[in-house]
This record gives C-alpha cells, sequence and structure tokens, in this order.
C-alpha cells in the first residue's frame, strides 16, 4: 500500500475506533469487519472445525464490542483483536477437553480447487504432504500449534505473534521452534525432503 | 566438544538455522557438523521444506467470515459497549 494510502486508512481506522468506543457499533463493525475474514480464518486453522470456528468468532467480536472502551492503543487494533481470539480459541479447546480434529490448512481439506496447473503426481504428493501437516499440527499441543500457525502459515512478524500470545519473543521463539521439530519428527525426514524437491 | 555434542547440538538448532537465529559461530558449527553429517544434512533440507511448505500453502485463502460474525454483538450491544458488558 503507498505511504498515502497506509495514512488514510490509520486515520480511517482512528475514527472509526474513536466512534465505536463512543458506541457506535456500526462504526465497530466496520473496523473489526476488515478483519474478520482473516479472523476466521485463524480460528479455523486453530479449531480445525467451521462450526466451531463461527461460534467463537462471534464470541470474539462480542468480547472484543464489550473490551473495546479498554483499548489504549498500545498495540494495532488487529493485534488486540487476534489476542482476544486466540485466548477464545483455547479457552474453547480446553472447555471442550478436545484436540481440533484436523486443521485445514490445504485445499483438498476444504474442498477448494487445486491449481489446475498443478500435474497430478506433484498434486497428489502435495495433496499428501498438506494432509500429513494438517494431522501432526493438529496433535500439537495448543501453544506450539498457535505459534506455528501464527508465524509459518499467518506470516506475521515474531514480534507481532509473541504480542499477540502475550509473551516474550523469546518465549515465542522456543514454542516454534519446538512446533516444527515436532512436525519434522511426525512427518519424516525423507517426505520432507522430496516435497522440498 | 564431540562429535557426538555437535550432532544432538545441530538436530536441535535445525529450526533456529533456517530461522536466522544461529550467531556467525552457532552458524558455522552447524554447517561444518551437516557437511559431513547425513543426518543433520538431510534434516536441514527437511526443515527447510517444512518452513517452505508451510508458508506457501493458502488453502484458506478464498474462505469468507460468516454473515452470522456480528449476531451476538448486534443482541447485546444496542446501549454501546459499557452496556453490552453489563447484559
Amino acid at each position: 500500500m503507498p505511504p498515502e494510502e497506509t495514512g488514510a486508512a490509520e486515520a480511517t481506522e482512528a475514527g472509526l475506533l474513536a466512534r465505536a468506543q463512543a458506541g457506535d457499533i456500526g462504526a465497530f463493525e466496520q473496523l473489526s469487519g476488515s478483519y474478520a475474514d482473516r479472523l476466521f480464518m485463524l480460528l479455523l486453522r486453530l479449531l480445525g472445525d467451521r462450526d466451531e470456528a463461527a461460534d467463537v468468532a462471534q464470541e470474539v467480536m462480542l468480547r472484543a464490542w464489550q473490551g473495546i472502551t479498554r483499548f489504549q492503543g498500545r498495540s494495532s487494533y488487529f493485534t488486540w483483536l487476534y489476542r482476544i481470539a486466540v485466548n477464545e480459541a483455547n479457552r474453547a479447546l480446553a472447555k471442550r477437553g478436545r484436540r481440533p480434529p484436523s486443521v485445514p490448512i490445504g485445499p483438498q481439506a476444504l474442498d477448494l480447487p487445486t491449481s489446475p496447473a498443478e500435474d497430478p503426481a506433484r498434486q497428489a504428493e502435495n495433496s499428501e504432504l498438506r494432509m500429513a501437516l494438517a494431522r501432526a499440527l493438529a496433535d500439537l499441543p495448543p501453544p506450539l500449534r498457535t505459534a506455528i500457525v501464527l508465524r509459518d502459515v499467518e506470516g506475521l512478524s515474531t514480534q507481532e505473534a509473541a504480542e499477540i500470545v502475550g509473551v516474550r519473543q523469546a518465549a515465542f521463539k522456543s514454542r516454534l521452534h519446538q512446533a516444527r521439530l515436532q512436525i519434522r519428527a511426525a512427518i519424516g525426514d525423507d517426505a520432507l525432503a522430496t516435497a522440498g524437491g | 566438544m564431540g562429535p557426538t555434542d555437535d550432532h544432538q547440538w545441530s538436530q536441535r538448532h535445525l529450526s533456529h538455522y533456517v530461522e536466522g537465529d544461529l550467531s556467525h559461530r552457532a552458524r558455522r558449527r552447524l554447517d561444518r557438523h551437516a557437511r559431513d553429517c547425513v543426518d543433520c544434512g538431510r534434516g536441514l533440507r527437511a526443515m527447510r521444506a517444512l518452513v517452505y511448505t508451510i508458508q506457501g500453502l493458502d488453502g484458506l485463502a478464498g474462505v469468507r467470515a460468516p454473515a452470522t460474525i456480528f449476531d451476538r454483538v448486534r443482541l447485546a450491544g444496542a446501549g454501546g459497549p459499557a452496556a453490552a458488558q453489563n447484559a
């Protein structure tokens, strides 16, 4: 985004935030709605279940609305919203006492089309790897899964991801490394190295 | 430090290596060991492939949030955030 557009977006966000904090529900919906798709994807990845993710997404928005007057802008609004989402996802997992059945990180897991340009053999290989990755991610303890989803899947910086999780960067990195080592152990070096070409 | 120490240390630090979290000296230590160790050389390739593959997954790119996402806010929020909190 060009600098002038970034500035305009920030100004819009600040204006919407001020109105939302004053009780304007439409402004809140506009402000939070711009992150709704990303937030829902995050919940899908953490929970692995569409209905549960939809339920938790509603709860996240309610919590954000309830707490918006306490938001002081020490982090970005996006980071604040994501932090609520991670907390709510963890709460849902703890409450239901189970791990996600699968983590839908690939198109096959969500019945989305794969690229037609991809040759069938490669497609099958990638599909297998995606399924293996999904299983390995689902088997991780929630703090490790959250670390790898935020950093590697969502592509957030370590600083942002650590802020969302509420830990120091060094602690976050430690979780990320542990998560990668566990996934590597689950999938196996040969399968990974083959996929890497 | 013997080869066994180097091997175990390298195995634990493959992700650090890929992430760029190792000092220059530590990186050289892992490079040196992985050059002669089949397991660690393969481990390094596997770790690179793992991170690359995960970062390249975009299967959820077209997913949209459900239209119901603000339903609870609308239900609770008629009087503003403070009222919603007390609801």
